[in-house]
Order: C-alpha cells, then sequence, then structure tokens
C-alpha cells in the first residue's frame, strides 16, 4: 500500500512533467536560447557535439576557466576552442567537463530532467500531504497546487526573480541555500496561515513567510549584464506562469490518482 | 463532501507517516540532483529545467 502510494505520486508528476516540457517550449525555452545569445561569444555548452570525448575529458580535469592560468600549450589551445564550456557558461569550482549525460540532446536532456523534477516535487506534494493528514483530492487538488507554486517558486521568486543565463547573481551557494530556506519557511507558514485555525498559528505563519524577505537575498554586488531587461522580464513572468500551470496539473493529476487508484483500493 | 482522509481507508497511521516521509526523502533527492546539484553534467543536462523552474542556478 505504501509503494502504491509513492507510484501514484511519481505518475502524476511524470504525468506533470510531460506537460511543463510541452509548456516550456512555448515561452520559456525560446527566452533561454535567445538571452544566450547575448551571454557569451560561443554556443552554449549542451549544442556541442560530443568532440573527442576521449580527449576532451583528460585535459578539462585540469583544466582551469581563470584567464590567468589559461592553458599554453597548442594542445591545450585547441581543446579551448573546441570545449563546450565557455568562460561566460563555466562555473567557478567545476572541476569536470559538463555535456548532457548519455550525449542526448538538449531537448531529450530537458524533458528527462522535467521528469525527474516533477516526480520529486509529486513526491513532496504527497509527502506533505502524508504527513500532516490532508488528502489531497480532485476537489483541492489545484489549491494544493497552487500552495506549491507559492511555497517552491513565487515567494522565493521575491527575493530571487526567476533569471536567465547570463544574469548578474551573488554567489551560488549563498543563493541555493537561501533559497532552500525560504521554501522549506514558506511552505510552513503557508500550512499555519491555511490549514490551522488558530489566530496565533496564522500570526506565526505570516511571520515565518516575510522572515527570509526581512533578513534578504543574496544580491550581487554589480547589477550591469549583457541581456537586455525586456528579456528578464518576459522570462520572469514566463517562468512564474509555467510552473503554476506545471503546479495546478500536478495537484489535479494527484488528487484524480488519489481517488480513482488509490483509494479504490 | 465526506470528510475521509487518506489514513481511513488504505492507510493507517503508521503506514501513512513512513510513507510521508519516504515520499518526503526521495522527492527530495529527486529535486535536489535536478535542480540544485553541484554537478557539470547533471547542471547541463538539467540546464533548462533549472532556469526555467528558477532554482538559483550558474
Amino acid at each position: 500500500m505504501i509503494v502504491r502510494t509513492l507510484l501514484a505520486a511519481i505518475v502524476a508528476g511524470l504525468i506533470a512533467g510531460v506537460f511543463m516540457t510541452g509548456a516550456q517550449e512555448l515561452r520559456v525555452t525560446p527566452l533561454i536560447l535567445h538571452a544566450e545569445e547575448f551571454e557569451g561569444e560561443a554556443p552554449a555548452a549542451t549544442e556541442q557535439p560530443a568532440a573527442q570525448p576521449g580527449a576532451a575529458q583528460p585535459a578539462a580535469e585540469n583544466h582551469d576557466q581563470h584567464s590567468s592560468l589559461k592553458a599554453v600549450s597548442p594542445l591545450g589551445a585547441l581543446l579551448d576552442a573546441l570545449s563546450p564550456i565557455t568562460p561566460a557558461y563555466a562555473h567557478e569550482g567545476e572541476h569536470e567537463e559538463g555535456g548532457i549525460m548519455f550525449g542526448m540532446s538538449r531537448f531529450s536532456g530537458t524533458l528527462m530532467a522535467n521528469l525527474v523534477t516533477g516526480s520529486g516535487f509529486g513526491l513532496l506534494l504527497a509527502g506533505v500531504s502524508l504527513v500532516i493528514g490532508y488528502p489531497i483530492t480532485l476537489r483541492n487538488g489545484a489549491l494544493w497546487g497552487a500552495c506549491g507554486w507559492l511555497a517552491v517558486h513565487m515567494l522565493p521568486a521575491i527575493g530571487l526573480p526567476p533569471e536567465l543565463p547570463g544574469f548578474p547573481a551573488a554567489e551560488l551557494g549563498d543563493r541555493q541555500t537561501w533559497w532552500l530556506a525560504t521554501v522549506a519557511l514558506s511552505a510552513v507558514g503557508l500550512y499555519l496561515v491555511v490549514l490551522r485555525e488558530e489566530i496565533v498559528s496564522k500570526v506565526a505563519g505570516l511571520v515565518l513567510i516575510a522572515a527570509p524577505h526581512v533578513y534578504g537575498a543574496p544580491q550581487p554586488l554589480d547589477i550591469s549584464s549583457n541581456v537586455p531587461a525586456v528579456l528578464g522580464a518576459e522570462f520572469a513572468v514566463a517562468a512564474l506562469a509555467t510552473t503554476l500551470a506545471f503546479w495546478i496539473v500536478l495537484g489535479v493529476v494527484s488528487g484524480f490518482i488519489n481517488e480513482r487508484f488509490v483509494k479504490a483500493q | 463532501m465526506a470528510t475521509s482522509t487518506i489514513s481511513s481507508t488504505p492507510l493507517s497511521l503508521s503506514d501513512r507517516l513512513t510513507a510521508g516521509v519516504m515520499a518526503l526523502f526521495i522527492g527530495a533527492f529527486l529535486v535536489f540532483g535536478a535542480g540544485l546539484a553541484n554537478s557539470a553534467v547533471l547542471h547541463d543536462t538539467a540546464h533548462d529545467t533549472r532556469h526555467s523552474y528558477g532554482f538559483p542556478c550558474h
């Protein structure tokens, strides 16, 4: 029975992930590709065919993106030219060669990542529902989804709006920590505000929701960017709208599967 | 609308909590791997997904 419950959440997540992939292609992905034109001179890593995968790998291990440490040998220069990692695309602290898993296309990689992310969010939503004892049904599925979207996307986006490639941003670790803390606090806060009756709980929930924003999200020191601001504004709206649709589909499908296939047994 | 809960029919309380905690752990693991893990291969595969979900990226 436990397995059945978990499988129901995973199936709902997979369905929502497929939906998300289609929805992304409408607006979000074109904007990402457009922004990458401004990000750097070279094409994005993901579009580069796996040129000499065997040869590129060892050189890339010791490869450092800092310009002062650039490789000087002709082989190094050649590999630099062929390397899918461009300075604009590279991330500090990484020492491994990038590239899409199993040599998949960019679209397949996105689809797979959406399926994994969808299953993950499906399980998290089901997990919260099981732990607090409020089942997800067809009727309240959309509300469950909306709360998931608020906790994971909308409330964190107040401090860290969805970014395009090439946007200025603070140190990655700081942002991830702030993001995770905000998602957790927002989720607990929403539970207290929405599902608890007592006034004290509701006030405490609002305090929890506001706390990370009072603390403040990590911000970049230099906010100049090559990416046009209009693209950023369009992307932020498109990303939030797309994820809202994803979460509502996830909630409704979860509720449908729960009622139809899990409770029926 | 009946006030049935998931625990009422198929799952006992302890089963419900077990399933819930398992779901939270597996779900967090999957979302972390696709969205936050600091691996170049995972990052590049999930690149467009990370951006469109608004995960902190780059």
